[in-house]
């Protein structure tokens, strides 16, 4: 495979001691982990929140949310199931001795001394998937100029891409469009809210000018925002080399009491984070996450951008004469 | 004044290409999809030029390009594309199906304009 990008996660870190949080802290920069620790007695609200997370660190004798650890963990597990909870235990570090109840929620034990050997089992869980780094650069790329050309007047910002395992959806608006090639079959999926997209519509900041906007313009932009984007990642990323429609799929599903969405798989997703800003400041700042799933099939050792031709160099844009 | 057809299932287009056409003089018809487009064409003789997108429901671009110059015969009107598209196989099916020319989004009218004015005035 082509060289992996450097991707990070965050992680909740529920831990009351300073010292402990220091070790910790030290092992999450040595594997790509962004250590989050939340504030007295808001672990919980913090995992109803959209916070995309990679992993849990939890204290055996954590004093937060009531005090009892195994407790708060099965409250997690069943939130989140898709996390990986690591217990820090003061001597032991394994799993056996805990009643089956609260076992399965854990995903691994470690003391302070031992929490190196957690190293593989992260790498495991949360960075199993390695993406070429051509790829993910690629991705930004297309993806800030697209918004950059789909709202007007605005700065984009992104962050570094992360890996996360939760399947949160984020915001009220969310498009979805498949991935087909010969490694990779998946999805592209955008989540965003409504209100500040409505804004810009309304400020006339996209190519819909409407005041007030309705859920169908904004519907709109979103729609040619993912299009475009698609369009520019099949361009440069996806050979013409047929792929066999006869592979199987998975039904996807969405459980909107929880803001949940299955792609019937548990392995982690690549995801990019967008803040289109009004430089004005007259627009609130417009969120738009970015996750890529290859649920169905993942094969990058067979990525590889497509070669430019030198018969066709027209720019985007360009009108090619026939 | 001559008309163009701008067929895109995209409203956000279908707005930008629209808007721009017009206040560059050129008279615009829309239409949401290829079947759409079919039907725009057989009302309006008008209807010089025709920008479509390709990937679209019920019928696409290349489809209702192939459509134009089959069923309704009309080997007169120029038809453009405007896609995401950019592969030499869709391009080699738009070239058999008689199509003027090619543009992978996004829109920049001020690139095209010139061409499109002579394209639609024809």
């Amino acid at each position: 495979m082509q060289e992996a990008a450097q991707l990070v996660s965050k992680v909740l870190v529920l831990n009351d001691d300073a010292e402990v949080r220091g070790h910790i802290k030290a092992f999450c920069e040595a594997h790509n982990l962004i250590p989050v620790k939340p504030q007295a007695g808001a672990a919980l609200s913090v995992l109803k929140s959209n916070v995309d997370l990679g992993a849990i660190f939890l204290q055996e004798s954590y004093l937060g949310e009531g005090g009892n650890a195994l407790e708060l963990a099965r409250a997690i597990h069943a939130i989140r199931p898709e996390l990986p909870i690591f217990l820090r235990r003061d001597t032991q570090s394994h799993l056996d001795d805990l009643p089956d109840v609260y076992r399965g929620v854990f995903t691994a034990a470690y003391t302070i001394a031992t929490i190196d050997e957690l190293g593989p089992t992260i790498a495991k869980s949360i960075f199993s998937f390695q993406f070429p780094n051509a790829l993910v650069r690629g991705i930004t790329e297309i993806t800030k100029a697209t918004l950059e050309n789909q709202f007007k007047d605005v700065e984009v910002r992104t962050e570094a891409p992360y890996m996360v395992r939760d399947q949160l959806i984020y915001g009220e608006l969310f498009t979805l469009i498949p991935l087909e090639s010969t490694w990779c079959r998946g999805y592209m999926m955008f989540q965003t809210e409504e209100a500040p997209l409505m804004e810009y519509v309304a400020n006339g900041r996209t190519h819909i000018m409407r005041d007030p906007a309705n859920f169908r313009d904004i519907n709109h932009v979103m729609g040619e925002v993912t299009n475009l984007i698609w369009g520019a990642f099949k361009n440069r990323f996806i050979s013409d080399e047929p792929v066999d429609w006869r592979q199987s799929q998975v039904p996807l599903i969405v459980n909107h009491q929880h803001r949940y969405i299955s792609f019937g798989s548990e392995d982690p997703q690549l995801c990019l984070r967008y803040t289109v800003l009004d430089p004005f400041g007259k627009v609130t700042p417009l969120v738009i996450y970015q996750r890529f799933v290859f649920n169905l099939s993942w094969a990058p050792e067979k990525f590889k951008e497509n070669e430019v031709l030198t018969d066709n160099l027209f720019e985007s844009g360009e009108l090619e004469l026939f | 004044m001559a008309q163009v057809l701008v067929v895109d299932d995209s409203a956000t287009v279908r707005n930008e290409v629209g808007d721009f056409l017009k206040k560059n003089g050129l008279d615009v018809v829309t239409a949401v999809d290829g079947r759409d487009g079919l039907d725009k064409l057989k009302a309006d003789a008008r209807i010089k030029l025709v920008v479509s997108d390709v990937n679209m429901p019920n019928m696409d671009g290349l489809t209702m390009a192939e459509k134009i110059r089959g069923e309704l015969r009309n080997s007169t009107v120029n038809i453009i594309m405007l896609t995401t598209e950019n592969t030499p196989i869709m391009k080699e099916r738009g070239k058999a199906a008689g199509i003027k020319g090619w543009i992978v989004k996004p829109f920049k009218g001020d690139a095209v304009i010139a061409t499109f004015k002579k394209l639609a005035e024809a």
